[in-house]
């Protein structure tokens, strides 16, 4: 008797094998699962699963989510799991930073967007040129 | 007619350019490829997501959720998805065509240099400017995310809603605004993930903690979802923008380079006939 996990990320499938129990971290403390389970849909907080697989025990890393138990196949749906990379805080202050620096940049140009864009490309057009014809020397 | 040197230096940097737009062509090939891959790659989130869900809104009666709440609108925010670089054709322009008229109470959220660039400009209210990489990957996304989310639990603003190029097929892309917050209704949800018309799942089902509990924090993921295969949709029709673009800039190039070497040819001939004319001449006037 095994069961069949698999953990599934918004970019990918990163696991998918059969194994013979696992635990799961959930809000209310940790639920072995063992094959034969009753159907069940859990909230996972942030933690280990402990897949005991051949009789040898791994530890999965996996962020907040939920995980689905049916017949004899678990699946645990989670935004981040085994390389779990943080959001980065300070990415949205930047954004911010930037924001502002664009805005105060643009001030006191009087000038139509759509037009600057067209000179923009003209420039930019001009400048792979020059790059082509000093290359061709 | 212009003479041989000039022509050969024209056909020479014309050539140059052509293998230039090539390689960007062939770039952004291989990138679109993986772009469509890692949309793929993302379904069986999708789905498993949709397995959850249906059952758990099966189960909830008069839910209330601060993501569904319908506020009076006095602010708009809209997350303007565009690219960092240009020579994508007119994928920028035709987004930009769509943005709502100027109007002091919308608030912009841009990911792109383009974006930021051109709301700026324009004069718009423009709160944050994040970059995406190529690679999009999820945390970079749920930065955009969690920020806009933030704003609008804040109450900074009232709705949330993206422009971004949909990705139809690798020759048309479609400016599109979708409206993510507030969501109208679960069904809306359940839609949106392909699930309206699927049969119940009969099997007694157990919660934990509680129906409500996992439906409130199932709405977040939902969203970020959402916004995350918008964003990889919008870089799937970046690059195959830029293909197509890069491709029609190779083959002008290349009639240019058959139009000049034509040119080139009948030069060098009026140049072979001038001279055999000449000795002709000379040695005419000699005899």
């Amino acid at each position: 008797m095994s069961i069949q996990l698999d953990i599934v990320t918004p970019e990918k499938k990163v696991y998918s094998e059969t194994v013979d129990s696992v635990v799961l971290p959930t809000t209310s403390g940790d639920v072995g699962i063992l094959p034969g389970h009753i159907p069940l849909i859990t909230q996972i907080k942030a933690g280990e699963l402990a897949i005991s697989k051949d009789g040898a025990l791994d530890l999965l890393a996996v962020d907040i989510g939920f995980a689905e138990v049916i017949g004899d196949t678990v699946s645990v749906l989670t935004e981040a799991a085994i390389d779990i990379e943080d959001i980065d805080l300070a990415a949205a202050e930047e954004a911010q930073k930037r924001a502002e620096q664009a805005l105060k940049d643009a001030e006191g140009q009087d000038i139509d967007p759509d037009e600057l864009q067209a000179l923009e490309a003209k420039v930019r057009f001009a400048m792979v040129q020059q790059l082509a014809k000093k290359k061709g020397k | 007619m212009a003479n041989l040197r000039d022509i050969r230096r024209r056909i020479k940097s014309v050539k140059n350019t052509s293998q230039i737009t090539r390689a960007m062509q062939l770039v952004a090939a291989s990138k679109m490829k993986r772009a469509q891959d890692a949309a793929l790659a993302g379904r069986p989130y999708a789905q498993l997501l949709a397995r959850i869900m249906g059952p758990v809104a099966d189960g909830v009666f008069d839910f209330t959720h601060p993501f569904m709440e319908e506020r009076t609108v006095k602010t708009r925010g809209i997350i303007l998805v565009s690219t960092d670089k240009g020579l994508c054709g007119g994928l920028n322009g035709n987004l930009f065509r769509e943005l709502p008229a100027k109007d002091e109470s919308i608030k912009y959220i841009t990911i792109g240099r383009k974006a930021s660039q051109y709301v700026s400009r324009s004069g718009r209210d423009l709160i944050a400017d994040f970059t995406v990489s190529d690679s999009t990957t999820f945390p970079e996304v749920k930065t955009v995310i969690e920020f806009a989310i933030k704003a609008f639990s804040e109450g900074t603003i009232d709705t949330l809603e993206v422009l971004y190029s949909a990705f139809i097929n690798t020759l048309k892309q479609e400016p599109r605004l979708f409206p993510l917050l507030p969501i109208s209704g679960i069904d809306v949800v359940l839609k949106s993930l392909g699930l309206e018309n699927e049969e119940p799942d009969d099997r007694e089902l157990n919660f934990e903690p509680s129906v409500e509990t996992i439906l409130s924090e199932l709405l977040p993921l939902f969203v970020r979802r959402e916004f995350f295969s918008m964003v990889k949709g919008a870089k799937a029709s970046e690059h195959s923008a830029r293909m197509v673009a890069m491709k029609s800039a190779t083959d002008n190039a290349n009639n240019l380079v058959d139009s000049l070497t034509l040119d080139y040819n009948k030069a060098r001939q009026a140049a072979i006939t001038q001279e055999i004319l000449e000795i002709a001449a000379a040695t005419a006037s000699n005899s």
